[in-house]
């Protein structure tokens, strides 16, 4: 097992955030000779961060790395990451995980806009809140996620899984406006409350365990289901977009 | 004074009739000549393939369209960035890139002048603006006449000389090059919720048949003596059957021009579909080829499509509505006044999709059929088909039987059933790929007396060497060599000067727009005349004293003057 603590140094006055793509578990088996980007300016590794490694690895797999310091503008941690693991004691910046294919990455505070953007595979934990677009796809793109898991303890922002097309994303919060937007596949719950969701989903299913506001009236009801001891209203949609796909909720209120 | 000559080149180039020969290249100040002076700088071609600087007569690179398809996608400006470098502006963009990854792509693939395929009059600028950005090309604007109110009353009316006036007018005013007919009446008519199916069908209101249209345009053309013919985009593009419609509107086009084609049909791939619904949809390629063999007075481009992603853009505004309820992805549509419309889809081009596959084969068949390589020019009506950056990949496949049946067996299983390539062996020369992507172009667009498309003294110093020893090379094997060779010139000369070397363009460029002024009496300028003032003040947004674009919206504006029967 390799671990590699990374302790970002004070920025002072500093206020452009930090691109992080190079924080990848791969890229730490050859070394730390890396470099990250502040504005037009590549930084070494060492320049930004306190770096010390902790033993050794021949794979991916036993990486381990730890991000601790004022972490929350540091961007694009763990982009195209495939496997190991990430962890980070504090916040993180926008972009964390994009593209992602394999292992975890483990927030242990808040993470901001973009969290897991088109992820393929691994999984994300993010133990407080997330922005908006967590799990999302990029503007104009037709599929976002397309497989792995993303999970949130606390709340998410506005469009949450917008353009899901596989995986898993789980909520444990409330999540913002337009969750599930253009979904086309796979799963999507909030066990908390959310406004509009599932907006023009062609398939997929996506759960709302609370209310559902301003619920879109192009869905059609089909009655309640019971679901893993709850019972929730299944609605079928988005009917303006052809869609077949399966929308539970638990309560729903339809704008006045 | 600046001078370069390029040594030994292994010089293919058809309109001079030279036909893989080794020679030197005397270039001085931005014109071919017959020998320089020992002060002039050398490039040694040692004995590349060098051809004139290739032309894209059918292409869509400027212009509100091509923009908002830039706009609309924002996905495809994540593909195919590239950074700053050297003289060379960031780039962005895949099917839709920037005007400078248009310009750069093209240099590096040798093109040196391009078609804009449809300019609506009325935003004319925006195309011009975008001309003077895409600076390593020459560029040219067909202008869209298709659903021009005051031209369909005069045809309605018998007035071929008042079409012909109507046309010299706009051409004037907006600094287009030649007509363009999209659809003709069909967009109009789609403004009354309605399309015309086929030439016979009259245009909602106006009361005149898209056959009415194209005769009648055909004949003011060449009454204002424009260098190219009336270019079409015919009817019913991309339905199943369409081919019958697509013999209709070549039928009619009569030989009046003997220096060039009278009717130059585009992107006929889109035009040339059998069947009577999707899941009899099969290739009617060998009747259309057929007709263009005995008629020369057509010229067809290919519009071959590719596999991958693009996206499509017509003024073919009812088309795209269509395939927006056949696919019920994001589009885009839109209004042009008085004068046209316009559509906007991206698409994917897929093997596995048995429609698609069929596609693919029929614009190879057209160009493999046709039996002069001057009648079928090479194109993908750039993006519609395919990015202009594949151009490389047809070349390869014209040339090798191998490439396609290597390609052939990766595509849907059932098309061998629906198409006749398999069964098709000719394989195409360095001769007749000149002609296709250079000679023939220049002569269809009749731009070779302006120096285009050429090498012989006094034309345009437009060369492009390209790597490739074609006495070393069969390309019916070895066509991943022709592929690379084709898509990056050694050197890209534009106007005397080495623009693109190997990849990388090293100037900054200045191109120059070609446009047309046909001189006509006063009785026919109709600025003058009051029906037709009327109906501007009365039909349009913009004042008719705002709506000609002014000269300085030109980069080295060149303008062709024509003596006209008017």
């Amino acid at each position: 097992m390799m671990r590699v603590n990374l302790t970002l140094k004070p920025m002072g006055s500093w206020s452009i955030p930090i691109e992080a793509e190079s924080i990848i578990p791969a890229n730490f088996l050859s070394g730390t000779d890396l470099t990250v980007w502040r504005g037009n300016r590549e930084l070494g590794l060492e320049e930004a961060f306190s770096v010390s490694v902790v033993g050794g690895a021949d794979r991916a797999e036993d990486v381990e790395i730890v991000l601790a310091g004022k972490t929350a503008r540091l961007k694009r941690v763990g982009e195209y990451m495939d496997a190991g693991k990430i962890t980070v004691l504090g916040d993180i910046g926008m972009h964390c995980g994009n593209f992602m294919t394999g292992g975890t990455i483990e927030i242990q505070g808040n993470a901001d806009g973009w969290l897991g953007r088109e992820m393929g595979g691994g999984s994300i934990i993010c133990r407080g809140n997330a922005a908006d677009y967590c799990a999302s796809g990029y503007r104009g793109g037709r599929k976002g996620m397309t497989g792995g898991r993303v999970e949130v303890y606390g709340r998410v922002g506005d469009f949450l899984a917008e353009n899901l097309a596989g995986g898993t994303v789980i909520v444990h919060g409330d999540a913002g406006d337009m969750p599930g937007a253009e979904m086309r596949g796979g799963t999507l719950i909030i066990h908390g409350d959310c406004t509009r969701p599932a907006a023009n989903m062609k398939d997929g299913a996506c759960y709302v365990y609370g209310t559902a506001r301003w619920m879109l009236p192009t869905f059609r009801n089909l009655g309640t289901v019971r679901h893993e001891g709850r019972t929730l209203i299944q609605f079928t949609g988005d009917v303006a977009n052809r869609g077949k796909g399966n929308l539970f909720v638990g309560n729903y209120e339809y704008l006045d | 004074m600046t001078e370069l000559l390029v040594k030994n080149a292994h010089v293919i180039d058809p309109l001079s009739g030279i036909n893989g020969e080794t020679m030197d290249i005397a270039i001085r100040d931005g014109k071919i000549v017959e020998e320089v002076s020992a002060a002039a700088e050398v490039i040694d071609a040692s004995g590349m393939l060098t051809m004139p600087g290739g032309i894209d007569s059918h292409t869509h690179i400027c212009g509100t369209k091509v923009n908002f398809g830039r706009y609309m996608s924002p996905e495809d400006m994540r593909a195919g960035r590239t950074p700053r470098r050297g003289p060379m502006h960031a780039t962005s963009g895949y099917s839709v890139p920037t005007t400078y990854g248009n310009s750069y792509r093209y240099s590096v693939m040798g093109y040196t002048t391009l078609l804009e395929g449809a300019m609506a009059p009325l935003e004319a600028r925006h195309t011009h603006e975008e001309f003077t950005y895409t600076p390593l090309q020459d560029t040219m604007a067909n202008t869209l006449f298709d659903g021009n109110w005051s031209i369909m009353e005069a045809i309605r009316d018998g007035d071929v000389k008042r079409v012909a006036a109507i046309i010299a007018w706009t051409l004037s005013a907006v600094k287009g090059f030649g007509v363009k007919l999209t659809n003709p009446g069909g967009t109009e008519a789609w403004q009354w919720g309605k399309n015309v199916s086929c030439i016979r069908d009259p245009v909602p209101y106006f009361g005149v048949t898209p056959a009415e249209i194209i005769r009648s345009v055909i004949e003011a053309n060449e009454l204002l003596h424009l260098p190219h013919s009336v270019h079409l985009h015919c009817n019913n593009l991309g339905t199943p059957g369409n081919y019958t419609c697509t013999l209709g509107s070549l039928g009619l086009a009569p030989d009046l021009n003997p220096r060039r084609q009278t009717l130059y049909a585009t992107h006929v791939q889109f035009h040339a579909y059998g069947g009577s619904g999707w899941k009899d949809f099969s290739s009617k390629s060998e009747p259309i080829a057929n007709l263009v063999n005995m008629r020369p007075q057509v010229v067809i481009d290919m519009g071959q499509i590719l596999f991958g992603r693009t996206t499509t853009m017509t003024a073919d505004g009812p088309m795209e509505f269509n395939l927006y309820r056949l696919h019920h992805e994001k589009w885009s549509n839109h209004d042009v006044e008085l004068e046209t419309g316009s559509g906007i889809i991206p698409v994917i081009y897929r093997r596995k999709n048995l429609v698609n596959s069929v596609m693919w084969a029929i614009g190879l068949e057209l160009a493999l059929l046709t039996k002069s390589p001057w009648q079928c020019l090479l194109t993908t009506d750039n993006p519609n088909g395919a990015p202009f950056v594949r151009y490389p990949e047809i070349i390869g496949l014209l040339m090798s039987r191998r490439y396609r049946d290597a390609e052939f067996a990766t595509i849907h299983p059932d098309t061998g059933s629906r198409v006749p390539l398999p069964a098709i062996d000719r394989e195409m020369d360095w001769y007749e790929i000149a002609v296709m992507t250079r000679a023939g172009q220049a002569r269809a667009l009749g731009i070779q007396d302006l120096g285009k498309g050429h090498l012989a003294p006094g034309a345009d110093a437009d060369v492009a060497i390209y790597p490739i020893r074609i006495d070393e090379v069969d390309p019916s094997a070895d066509y991943q060599k022709v592929i690379d060779g084709f898509s990056r010139t050694e050197y890209t000369i534009k106007r005397g000067r080495v623009v693109a070397r190997r990849g990388e363009c090293v100037v900054h460029g200045s191109n120059s727009t070609l446009w047309v002024r046909p001189k006509v009496s006063e009785n026919y300028d109709m600025g003058k005349d009051p029906e037709f003032v009327e109906k501007f003040d009365r039909y349009y947004t913009v004042r008719m004293s705002n709506y000609p674009v002014q000269e300085q919206y030109l980069n080295r504006s060149r303008c062709i003057e024509t003596e006209t029967e008017l």
